[in-house]
This record gives structure tokens, sequence and C-alpha cells, in this order.
């Protein structure tokens, strides 16, 4: 009776369990081959008469409207299935350009979904996000805003927040079109580009998520790495493309970055610079090796003072001619002073440039936020205002520098 | 039939943190820097607080009828008929929120994961599994939770530990925030997800050292609290908290922005979500538990598996009420916040009417405990 029942019960566990396993299904099952795998996406302005050609996929005249709104066209890259090297054997063959790695397409639409649909009523596998490396916005859209483009893979549960964004001269399509030497995946090569300027120090680790934080935040604007393709296909960092709440409000120089590097005290530094002692051609090529800043905020008289000290550590890299000669640490000295009256320029002349936009890419209305909320608070309380309130606020910049190490010449 | 007293203290401690860490892991710091921008860790901390004078309530209350759970003490303390619309209550509002914690779980599970898969799919797996786990007696209730609970606290504090190399102590200041609207209401909801430590009276009776729940009651919520403000802490501090708004799960999204180190894996959302399943399952594992065991305590039956299955169809349908995401959190919110009425003031009045009354458990009465 006892074992009966026990067996009864095993029975019944066992029935139970067996509909757990019918009921996980495959719902969600999607073999590789079926799934369009993204790499990499463009959006660009769309070509005149765009409208006209636009079958009607996502709207429609009557039910359904079209926005009212620029057309764009968007461009992705799909990994083609099985030609992706994946090991280091097979990444030595080939290299006979991107043409057989990856398939670039784009379509018209009135926002970035309405684009992508209409792709993919084009295309027979699902576009898939989940390997989305790189995204290439053109300079004119992000002129326009980039609401639009943000709310779309900020919703997207598959996009990663580490992804690169960036903003691109000229048509952002060229970039899904290049075919570089190097990688033979040309989303594969942007990335590398933007993860090595990283390393290497002349482009600050900036993905999509930290963009879209540092956009949200009150006291600070977003910006992102602004590129330029040459001529033999490969990408050049051009400088930093800031924003004004979603609005792309102008482009710094290469250089800059290593300023606005300074100003923030990121590290690796990795620029190097001209420093001039005395005559024209008496010029010294150094570059810094780490920098230190502390950024401080007090009040007075009511009014918030940004108080930037910079420290940078800096070796000596190049002598133009040998008219100067480094045989002591006296003769250091001097350049390490012009050095500081260059970095200190160079800084302030980036900050200046920002207070004339109103775009806060240093966050310093976080600072004022977060150590003075009394009068946050009372004054400002709302990213438009401290907008207006970062035009007219003071800031100070202090410069300190060292020259450490000279390389393997004596003189 | 006199219970078994195997449960020990640390046991005890575990259930109450495995317990409370659930579904609520991923929305909270929304909740939080909706309270107070950020100073949300401070509005988890006062959440915690607040929660813990309700868990204090009903740890004293099982305290004084060590073999008793508050289905029956309540009976002895206010009467029959009273105690019994405050039974149930407390039966209901469990089941009720087992049916939401099922709902969230579900759609987290649509929109991040299992996009094709019907969400009744995932809800009745997840409420199955609850449903068959609860047959089983408390000891081997006990045992489950200890078991998975170096499972959460792990990959958390991995996730965590790894995030803070992105973080950024200015997100974090000031610390009590620059804006306070709507911070007793968030505080409120932050409360309600520690709801789960009720379970507490089911427990005690079942403790081979009652005195000893208050310790296993304060740690617990302490380890729970602590895991909840360090992952408040984190998110916002890697996000800021005013892209922490823009999150529906910043906690998902941290573990969407978190790499391991030396490129092996890029994205510990998977993982995370993982560890998050058996974290809800142990929430719902403890609700629906409650529910039913206190459920028959109340119809004064020896065995509670009865009502397991009983209750699935109930426990579903309201899971499938709120109609969106959206309604379900305001849903979840609102049933939160009103719960707190049945986990803090309803053991409240029942102490203090036992203080007035004299009324104390007797632990040597020979009562029969299901």
């Amino acid at each position: 009776m006892k074992s009966g029942l026990r067996v009864k019960k095993a029975l019944l566990s066992a029935f139970a369990a067996s509909f757990i396993l019918l009921l996980t299904g495959c719902w969600d099952r999607l073999e590789i081959e079926e799934r369009a795998v993204v790499l990499g996406i463009s959006v660009d302005t769309a070509p005149p008469g765009a409208a006209k050609r636009e079958g009607e996929i996502s709207h429609t005249a009557e039910g359904f409207p079209v926005p009212d709104v620029h057309m764009i066209r968007v461009s992705v890259q799909i990994a083609l299935p099985g030609k992706i090297p994946l090991g280091p054997g097979e990444s030595g063959g080939g290299g006979k350009g991107s043409e057989q790695t990856v398939w670039v397409v784009g379509a018209e639409g009135h926002t970035v979904d309405d684009a992508i649909m209409n792709l993919q009523q084009q295309i027979s596998g699902k576009l898939f996000f989940g390997h989305l490396r790189v995204i290439v916005v053109s300079e004119d859209i992000a002129r326009r805003g980039m609401q639009n483009i943000n709310d779309y893979f900020h919703r997207n549960p598959e996009v990663r927040r580490m992804a690169w964004m960036m903003i691109c001269k000229g048509k952002a399509e060229k970039l899904m079109n290049a075919a570089p030497e190097l990688e033979r995946v040309p989303a594969l090569y942007l990335m590398s580009t933007m993860d090595n300027a990283v390393k290497l120090g002349k482009f600050p680790e900036n993905y999509v998520g930290m963009y879209w934080s540092n956009s949200a935040k009150q006291g600070q604007e977003g910006y992102l790495p602004y590129v330029e393709l040459k001529k033999h296909q490969n990408i050049e960092v051009s400088g930093v493309a800031y924003f004004k709440d979603d609005k792309l409000e102008g482009m710094t120089k290469p250089f800059q970055v290593a300023a606005y590097m300074s100003i923030m005290g990121m590290n690796p530094a990795g620029y190097r610079g001209v420093v001039k002692i005395g005559g024209a051609s008496d010029s010294v090529m150094v570059y810094a090796t780490s920098r230190r800043s502390t950024i401080k905020v007090r009040m007075q008289d009511g009014e918030p003072i940004v108080n930037v000290s910079i420290f940078t550590e800096v070796n000596l890299e190049e002598k133009i001619n040998d008219q100067i000669t480094i045989k002591d640490s006296a003769s250091l000295i001097q350049i390490e002073e012009q050095n500081k009256k260059s970095l200190q320029k160079e800084t302030k002349a980036l900050i200046l440039e920002m207070q004339e936009k109103g775009a806060d890419i240093f966050g310093f209305g976080e600072y004022v936020r977060a150590k003075k909320p009394g009068y946050w608070n009372a004054r400002i309380g709302s990213k438009s205002k401290w907008q207006r309130a970062f035009k007219e606020l003071r800031i100070e910049v202090e410069v300190d520098s060292k020259i450490r190490r000279i390389g393997m010449k004596a003189k | 039939m006199k219970q078994a007293k195997h449960i020990t203290t640390v046991q005890v401690a575990a259930i109450m943190t495995s317990t409370i860490i659930g579904v609520g892991v991923l929305p909270i710091p929304l909740f939080a820097v909706r309270g107070a921008g950020s100073g949300a860790p401070l509005v988890t901390l006062l959440g915690a607080a607040v929660a813990f004078v309700g868990l204090f309530l009903i740890t004293r209350l099982g305290m004084r009828f060590p073999d008793q759970s508050i289905v029956q003490y309540g009976e002895v303390v206010i009467g029959k008929w009273l105690s019994w619309i405050g039974s149930i209550g407390v039966i209901g509002f469990f089941a009720i929120l087992t049916s939401l914690t099922a709902r969230e779980f579900g759609e987290v599970v649509i929109t991040s994961v299992l996009t094709k898969t019907p969400l009744e799919v995932t809800v009745i797996v997840m409420l199955l599994l609850a449903a068959i786990s609860t047959r089983n007696d408390i000891t081997t209730f006990a045992y489950i939770h200890l078991f998975y609970f170096p499972l959460l606290l792990g990959p958390a504090l991995l996730i965590v530990a790894l995030s803070l190399k992105n973080a950024d102590l200015i997100n974090l200041q000031p610390l009590w925030g620059n804006t306070h609207k709507g911070m007793l209401t968030n505080v409120l909801t932050i409360a309600s997800l520690f709801q789960g430590s009720f379970i507490i009276t089911s427990i005690i009776p079942a403790m081979r050292e009652p005195r000893k729940a208050m310790t296993a009651s304060v740690f617990g919520l302490v380890i729970a609290g602590g895991m909840y403000v360090t992952i408040v802490a984190a998110t916002v501090g890697v996000f800021g908290s005013e892209e922490t708004k823009n999150l529906l799960w910043p906690t998902l999204e941290l573990a969407k922005a978190t790499s391991l180190p030396a490129n092996v894996l890029e994205r510990l959302d998977a993982a995370f979500l993982a560890v998050w399943v058996t974290a809800v399952f142990t929430t719902l594992f403890s609700s629906y538990y409650l529910a039913v065991k206190e459920l028959s305590k109340l119809f004064r039956l020896q065995d509670h598996k009865l009502f397991s299955f009983f209750l699935l169809p109930a426990v579903f349908s309201m899971a499938m009420v709120p109609y969106n995401i959206l309604h379900m959190y305001e849903t979840i919110q609102n049933v939160g916040r009103i719960g707190l009425f049945v986990t803090i003031a309803y053991p409240g009045l029942l102490l203090v009417v036992a203080i007035l009354r004299k009324k104390r458990g007797e632990p040597s009465e020979k009562r029969s405990a299901g």
C-alpha cells in the first residue's frame, strides 16, 4: 500500500516534470543562419526624393500617418554566416577587402525604426542587434538632433551599452562600405580604431552608454568621437563632437582632445606637443605619460568658482635641431615652464570655446550640483538653466608639469 | 502532532535574505532615484529602516508566541472573528504578492530574453515550480533557501565590484539628493520590497531556538538591505541619477554594461539573469509558502499540501490582471504600499493588544501546528 503510493507519487511527479519540458518549448529558437547579425549601423540624411520611393511599410496614407520628420537613410553591415574568420588560423588567408565577410544594405525611412523595418521587409533573416559594435551617425543628422536615434537604441534590449557611437564627416554610409586592409570585418576595424585610440590615449573611453549617461546629466553634456574616412580606407579620429542636449553643437580639433583629457585628468595620455623654447626653430616635442586633475568648486560672493588644477608628467621625445642642448636638469626646467604655459593656454581656450557654445562637456555643473547643492537647488535646478549659467561661470585653470625622462640620448 | 523544531538561526537568516532579494533587484535603483536623485542610497536605507519596523514587530510577536504563527496567535490576542479579517488580509496579500512577483518575472523575461515565448508560459512555469516546492515541509524549505543563498550574493557582488571602476563619486553627491519630491512614496515603495521578511512568522514555530529569532531577522535584513543599498549605489554611481531615471531595469542595464576582465564575458546580463531567476524563485517560494501555510492554519488543517495547487489558478489569474507593463508597476507599487498596513500596522496592533491584555504563548502548550 505504502510503496504503491510512493510509486504513484513518483509517476505523478515525473508526469508533472514532463509537462514542464513541454512548456518551456522552443519558441525563441532561431538558427544562426536565419538571423542577420548586424555589426554596424550608419544613419544618414536621405537623398532628395526618398519619400516618393519609400514603400508604405510602417505607415499608410490613412490609418498610420507618415511622421512629419526628415527622411533618413539607415545602412546596416550584416555579418555573413561562415565567412567571419573565427580563429587565428583562418584570419591569415583572404584579406581581399571586406566584400566577402559582410553585406551592406540600406533603406530609407522617416525614423530609425521605420527605416530598419523597410530594410527588414527586404531581408530574409531577422535583423539581430546583439552584436552591434558601431553606430555611425552623419554630421548633418546629429545637428538635427539625436533624440530618435538615442531612443531607438536605448529601448532595444539587444543593443549593448559598450558599442561605440561616432559622428562622421560626410556620408556615414561610406564607413560601412570601407574596406580596410588590416581587418577583414569593417565594423570590427572601426571598433578597434576606437579601442586602440583609447589605449594610445588619443580619445577618452566613451561608449554609447557613457554618452547617454553624460547627456542625461543636468550639469553635463554628452560628446562623441568625430571621425573622418581617409584616402586609404583608414579612419582618422579627428576630434570631439560635442552636444548640447541632443543636438550636435560643434567639433574640436584633434589636439583639443588632449586638452580635454588633461582637464578631466584622463589616462593614458597619448598626445605629443611641440614646445617652443626661444627662437622659432628651437623646438622640442614632448609627450605626456600621465595626467592628474582635481576639480574644486568654491563659493565667492554667492557665485561658484570652479578651480581646475592639472598635473602632467612629461617625457621628451624629439629635438628639432641641435641648438638646444639637454645636458643638465636645469635645461629641462625651461621646457617645463614653456610646456606649462602652452598647456594652460590650450586648456583655457577649449574651456572658453565650450562656454561660448554653452556646452559643458566637462561636467563642471555636476560638480556644482554635487558639492554646492544649496546653490544648485536655489539657482539652477535644471539642465537648461545650467546651460545658461555655464556661459558666465568663472573657471580657473592651474597647470603643473614635470619632465621626467628624455629617452636614450644623453644630450 | 508536535512540529519538528529543526531550523537553526543561520538558516533563518539565509531564508530572510533570499526571500527579501527578489524581482525588486531590477527596478529598485529606479524607485530610489525617483525619490531623491543622487540621494538614492539614502532612500534605499530609509526604505530598509521602515521595513525593519515591520520586521521587528512581527519577530517580537513571534517570540512572544514561539509555537504559533500570526494566524494562530491572532485569535488568542484579538479574538476569532477580528483575527479572521486580519488573517485573510495577510493570506490574500501574500497570494497577490506571489502573483505580481511571477508577473514581473514574466515581463522581464519576455522583454529581454525570450521575446516570442508567451507571457502565460513563463508565469505558469515559475508558479508551478513554486507550487510543487511548497509541498515540502518547512525543514526542506529552509534547506532550499540555504542552498541558494551563496548563489544569490556572489554574482551580484561580483557585478557591483566589476562595475565600480566605471563609477563616479560625483554621481552620488550630495548624499541627501537635490530634490525630494516624492521621497516618501518611494521610501514606502522600497520598504514594500522587503515585505517577504514576513515569512518569519511561519518559521519561528519551527525554530530550534525561537529566542534567537530577532538576531536572525536583523542579520537577514542587514544582509539584504546592505545588498540593495550597494546595488543602488553602484548603479547610480555608474549611470548618474538622471540616466537611471531613463531605465526601466537599471540593475539589468548595469549587468549589460559590465564585462569580465580579459574579455571572458563581454556582457554579464545573461549570467545575471540566470542568477536572478533563482532569486525570484526563492522569493516566490517564500510568499507562496506563507500564503499556503497560513491558509491551512486558518482552517486548522494538519497538512498544507492541499492548498499548493488549490491556490494556483487564483494566483495565476491575478497575475494576468495588469494589462501592460506600466500598469503592472503601478499595481505593484500601490499594492506594495497598501500591503504595509498588513505587514506593519496589523502586527503592530496585535503586539500592542497582546501587551495590554498580557497575552503570551505557552511554550509547553500542546497545540496542533501543521
